[in-house]
């Protein structure tokens, strides 16, 4: 747990992995999924790095595997999820993998081309078949017999030679989309030497490639000479049109239309034999490709990580460099040495210095996952940094419950959550693909805290579906008001609304146990009441909040030992959050205390207040709270403005004051530090490679020498300028809190008065009533799930996220770290 | 076509626009052609296509790889985003694009008509044909046998219809009449593109008219240099070539009387433009014309990408896609023959 505050530490090391045992080592890494692998090799090009031969035999083999299930998805079957944990094969493994695996693919593509022949086949006779059935329908009958009556005497006219010129025949199938263009080319290349009919299929046949059906239209040409024929051909070619021989016999054509029927049925046979050997080699398919899949892609991976490696100069071992966490350094070095051991030489992993700042690590349980997320969707923090999730996990549901405060929609809110976190383990809840589904499903927990205080927040602003409760009896008394006051009958009658004077005894008989007393729902000042109550509560809230964000800075300060900000930047930071906004949260308790219903006339406002603390002045009606308080107020206004020039120029003099004497040190040491190089120039080598902590404090000097002025201070005044204005923009905008959770209450005092309240007022006979708020009560639970809890709930929800991303962590944290992304088959086995 | 196209073009064509400056950018870089001159192997350079925009689009193939299969992988690949911004597209604009798919089918017409009198099978020289001149009539063009045919039997109905005025003959289809043919239609074709682009105005006439321009000067010196040594006679030579353009009219009568390639040059000393291109060619490198006039209709069509609002960047960018294809194929080629020497000659697209 104590993780969560900062990230992890972690380690750059260095992994020697002997030649012989470095796959099954960084395979054993990839089950573990302990490091993250750096790219030693990033100037070499993808084609050029030792491992390519085999990434390329893996990929060789995802294209057949991919091939296969595309084989075994058009055949409608599903692959079944792999079982058991399968590792990464050992390399001479593959070679058997594959060869199997191009077997059958090679037997699938065989039985597949046969198949697929076969239905070409059957297609071309069942077209054929559907040409011929066509060339029996009168229609045709009648353009033949006609174009005979309408030409004979033409082409009887030149007499002789042509007497016995025959009609001719091309009949064939094309696609619908073509047959215009197929006729309008006929007509002009042929200049109308030539009868076309095309009909179109009654009934569509199935593509063979395809399987959909697909309709067809047949075509009967009629032409005369042996040119147009030709012509014909190469149109109706060039169309890719079925052309089929047409006999002008009927009883030849009968003749042959039963003979394709027989050949169709045969050819049928013999199909359904090849689809029944298919299915046999496609349940081959099925045992095979789901491990094997899993086993190559294991493969391919630990063949890419080992191509981020570099190989040491002697060619026995390979160097790696990898990202781990300290914590799981023994982890790693035992998990090395046992995936080394059958080898004979152990792989060694250590520890090296480095000066990039390290990735982050935080590990999450189920809990605290959506949590971090939240924190981690505005920018993962910096290594080490103070993380904000911890603080979050109570704050987030808390800040959405000010807004969302209502008993009943909390306690629905809260159970449906409730039944998600029950229901987590069931496999079908796991799986559900649905994308909403599954985001409500990450935030379960979320969703349960964000329930649970919202009953709470329901009960301190005592409202369930928009109703107050009276669990305790109410602090005010109507009777002793009407007793004391003398309410005559008349006067009751001519007056609706009636004041309740706390001032009288017995009518005010103290504050009501826990949270709104009940009787301010029949109010008719319910409203303004409410509104100081929860605008105050949110300034106090938002301030508490703020301040918070800058302490935990002070964290954040020690621990990268930069002590000077926690005098220079934080302390001037609180002086001025808490001098001003402070006070004023001070003023609102104060006068919570202070000031009661008796001197409610001459009531101090602690607006005008506030306004003359700045103005440094004094309205005479506006009642001191407490003495002396005009002096308190000016010194704080001064401390805090002083505070300003504090964090404006603290830092940046601070830093040029340090640099400055570091550089009066330095020119002397330098000069010896040169001398010695000099002399001990035959040493050069080991000197440069002497102690790491020396090279890091030299770097860290070339990092101090080029420290610019005006970069520091421009920095630190904007940094300046944003917090100062911040403190007042980012207290206002907590007035959110006010504004969404009053938006609720009206919402669902709306929704009640509109519909409920209608439906219970209609009948007063029961059956009538019973009847009636059936549909009414319908329609008062849709609307209350769908408007007050999907979209109040959404709304409030980003506000909330809002309040933590920007007033909240702006305060103390930077976010610009990077994920630490460990070498991992986990995806991969799920 | 009024004036002023930031005010309305983004309504209708906005989008593609868009689009088509996103596929420019994903085009191969310098780095990139160094790696792919590095490569010992076509499955190398696949292996570097991959981490490129193209992706896995060798992905599915057969072994083993070869060139052929490559270049049509990308042409498949390039027709295939073309038609995505042609079925996209609304007018003017997609008339636009039909007049610059006219070029491939005039390409491809000839290349089908030149395999009927070799007598080769259609379907041969089907897979030679550039995917984007495809159109369903065009396996038919074998059945004509002089021009008229071929125009009123089959590309009436296409785009090229219009181009067909200045050839209408009776002539048999002979080796020399379709080179004609071919030279005639593109004239017209450049002709009336040219017009198109003209009468839009704005800026697509602003970046396209100086690129057709380009284009008809080129074919002009390329008819000019091809037409060297055969019996086409100086008054044909003239009729063929586009009327507009930087040498219309002066340069193109100088052009016709040339007869050599060093009088051809004296009538490019004329203009600033052509003068340092004829003078590179065989000088470095050795360079040939056509590279030459490759490098420069690159450079224009880069230069096409810095205006905005205008059609010309649909034409700039399949001209540079298919440029990148040529570069690809002629590294693959080089790969394939180890003939490693020549391999640095592509042309480099900046």
């Amino acid at each position: 747990m104590g993780s969560m505050f900062r990230s992890e530490e972690v380690a750059l090391v260095q992994l020697f992995l002997p030649t012989a045992a470095a796959y099954t080592c960084v395979s054993r890494l990839g089950e573990l999924g302990l490091v993250e692998f750096r790219d030693l090799n990033a100037s070499v090009s993808a084609f050029q790095r030792r491992f390519v031969v085999d990434v390329r035999r893996c990929e060789e083999l995802e294209k057949t595997f991919t091939f296969l299930q595309e084989e075994v998805r058009r055949a409608g079957l599903v692959l079944p999820p792999p079982e058991g944990r399968l590792p990464a094969p050992p390399p001479r493994d593959l070679l058997r993998i594959q060869e199997e695996t191009e077997r059958l693919a090679q037997e699938l593509r065989d039985v597949r081309g046969n198949q697929q022949a076969l239905r070409a086949q059957l297609h071309q006779l069942q077209l054929h078949a559907a040409v011929l059935r066509q060339g029996h329908e009168p229609q045709l009958a009648a353009a033949h017999t006609d174009g005979a009556s309408e030409r004979t005497p033409l082409l009887q006219a030149p007499g002789g030679p042509h007497q016995d010129l025959r009609v001719n025949f091309v009949a064939g199938a094309v696609e619908p989309h073509k047959a215009p263009a197929l006729e309008r080319l006929l007509w002009r290349a042929c200049r109308g030497f030539l009868i076309a009919s095309f009909r179109e299929l009654e009934q569509p046949l199935e593509h063979p490639v395809t399987g959909e059906p697909a309709t067809w239209m047949t075509f009967l040409i009629s032409y005369w000479g042996e040119q147009i024929g030709q012509k014909i051909r190469k149109i109706t070619d060039c169309f890719h049109c079925h052309v089929f021989p047409f006999l002008q016999q009927e009883e030849a054509r009968l003749g042959a239309l039963q003979q394709l029927q027989q050949q169709s049925q045969e050819l049928q046979e013999v199909l359904g034999e090849t689809e029944r050997f298919l299915s046999q080699v496609l349940g081959r398919v099925l045992q095979l490709l789901p491990p094997g899949q899993v086993q190559v892609h294991k493969m391919k991976a630990v063949y890419l990580a080992l191509n981020q490696c570099s190989v040491s100069t002697t060619h026995k071992c390979l160097i790696a460099e990898a990202w781990c966490s300290v914590r799981d350094l023994p982890a790693l070095q035992e998990a090395l040495r046992d995936s080394s051991m059958e080898e004979g030489v152990s792989a060694v992993a250590h520890r090296i210095p480095c000066r990039d700042m390290p990735p982050t690590l935080i590990r999450t349980n189920r809990f605290t996952a959506s949590f971090q997320g939240i924190v981690d969707a505005y920018g993962v923090g910096r290594y080490q940094e103070v993380n904000p999730a911890p603080y979050t996990i109570i704050t987030f549901p808390f800040l959405f419950a000010v807004m969302f405060g209502d008993v009943g929609h909390g306690l629905l809110m809260f159970l449906f959550a409730l039944a998600m976190v029950l229901a987590e383990n069931r496999p079908a809840v796991k799986a559900a693909q649905n994308e909403i589904w599954q985001t409500f499903f990450r935030g379960r927990y979320l969703l349960l805290l964000m329930g649970l205080f919202s009953i709470y927040t329901g009960f301190i602003y005592n409202e369930c579906f928009s109703r107050a409760t009276s669990i305790f009896p109410s602090g005010w008394s109507v009777a002793a008001m009407a007793n004391q006051s003398g309410w005559s009958d008349a006067f009751l009658a001519q007056h609706t609304m009636l004041t309740l004077d706390p001032n009288v005894t017995g009518v005010f008989l103290g504050p009501y146990p826990f949270g709104i007393d009940p009787i301010w729902s029949l109010a008719a000042n319910h409203l303004s009441f409410l509104n100081s109550f929860k605008m105050k509560m949110s300034v106090i809230l938002g301030v508490v909040h703020m301040a918070f964000g800058v302490v935990l800075g002070v964290f954040n300060h020690v621990h990268f030992g930069q002590r000077h900000r926690l005098l220079l930047e934080t302390l001037p930071e609180l002086t001025f959050l808490l001098g001003l906004f402070g006070y004023l949260v001070f003023l609102v308790i104060y006068k919570w205390l202070c000031v009661w219903a008796a001197r409610a006339a001459s009531a101090p406002s602690i607006l005008i207040h506030f306004i003359n603390m700045f103005l440094f002045s004094h309205s005479p009606s506006n009642r001191l709270l407490y003495p002396r308080q005009e002096v308190v107020q000016a010194t704080l206004v001064v401390l805090a403005l002083a505070m300003v020039p504090v964090l404006l120029l603290g830092t940046p003099l601070h830093l040029l004051h340090r640099h400055r004497r570091r550089l009066r040190r330095r020119p002397a040491g330098r000069q010896e530090e040169n001398k010695a190089g000099l002399l001990d120039l035959p040493d050069a080598s080991v000197n440069g490679w002497s102690s790491d902590e020396e090279k890091a404090g030299g770097l860290d000097d070339e990092e101090e020498a080029e420290l610019v002025p005006s970069e520091v201070l421009m920095h630190q005044a904007i940094h300046t300028i944003e917090f100062c204005l911040g403190c007042v923009s980012n207290t206002a905008s907590y007035l959110r809190l006010w504004a969404l959770s009053l938006a609720h209450a009206q919402l669902s005092e709306v929704l009640w008065a509109m519909v409920m309240r209608i439906g219970l007022g209609l009948g007063r006979e029961v059956g009538v009533a019973a009847v009636v708020l059936v549909p009414i009560f319908a329609a008062f639970a849709v609307m209350t799930v769908a408007i007050l809890l999907v979209m109040e709930g959404l709304s409030a929800f980003l506000h909330a996220l809002r309040l933590h991303w920007v007033e909240f962590q702006n305060k103390f944290y930077s976010g610009t770290g990077y994920k630490l992304s460990p070498f991992t088959f986990a995806a991969t086995d799920d | 076509m009024l004036e002023g196209a930031e005010l309305y073009f983004n309504v209708d064509h906005g989008y593609l626009e868009g689009l088509v400056r996103g596929c420019k950018a994903s085009l191969l870089t310098q780095q990139d052609y160094i790696n792919l001159v590095q490569c010992e192997t076509l499955e190398d350079l696949k292996i570097h296509l991959q981490t490129t925009d193209y992706g896995n689009f060798l992905a599915n193939h057969t072994n083993p790889l070869t060139v052929s299969k490559i270049d049509t992988e990308m042409r498949k690949r390039l027709c295939g985003e073309f038609e995505y911004f042609r079925n996209h597209s609304l007018e003017p604009l997609s008339t636009f694009l039909t007049y610059m798919t006219c070029s491939y089918m005039i390409d491809n017409v000839i290349l089908l008509m030149n395999g009927a009198l070799q007598k080769k099978s259609v379907k041969e020289i089907l897979g030679k044909c550039h995917p984007l001149g495809r159109f369903t009539e065009m396996e038919a063009v074998n059945i004509a046998e002089t021009p008229s045919d071929l125009f009123n039997a089959i590309l009436i109905e296409t785009p090229l219809a219009p181009f067909f005025q200045d050839c209408m003959s009776e002539n048999a289809l002979d080796e020399l009449n379709i080179e004609l043919l071919r030279n005639k239609l593109y004239k017209s074709y450049l002709e009336a593109f040219y017009k198109f682009c003209k009468n839009h105005g704005d800026v697509t006439a602003e970046v396209m008219c100086p690129i057709l321009e380009f284009e008809a000067d080129r074919r002009a010196f390329i008819i000019t240099l091809n037409s060297f040594g055969t019996e086409l006679s100086k008054e044909d030579r003239e009729t063929l070539y586009p009327t507009f353009g930087k040498l219309y009219p002066e340069g193109l009568r100088l052009l016709a009387q040339a007869e050599d390639f060093d009088q051809m040059k004296n009538v490019a000393d004329h203009y600033g433009v052509y003068k340092p291109l004829l003078e590179a060619v065989g000088g470095s490198g050795g360079k040939t014309l056509e590279d030459v006039f490759y490098e420069r209709e690159v450079q224009m069509n880069v230069l096409a990408f810095n205006r905005q609002f205008h059609y010309g960047v649909f034409y700039a960018y399949v001209k540079l896609k298919e440029q990148e294809i040529r570069n690809i194929v002629w590294i693959a080629e080089c790969i394939s023959q180890r003939h490693r020497t020549k391999i640095n000659s592509y042309i480099p697209i900046l």
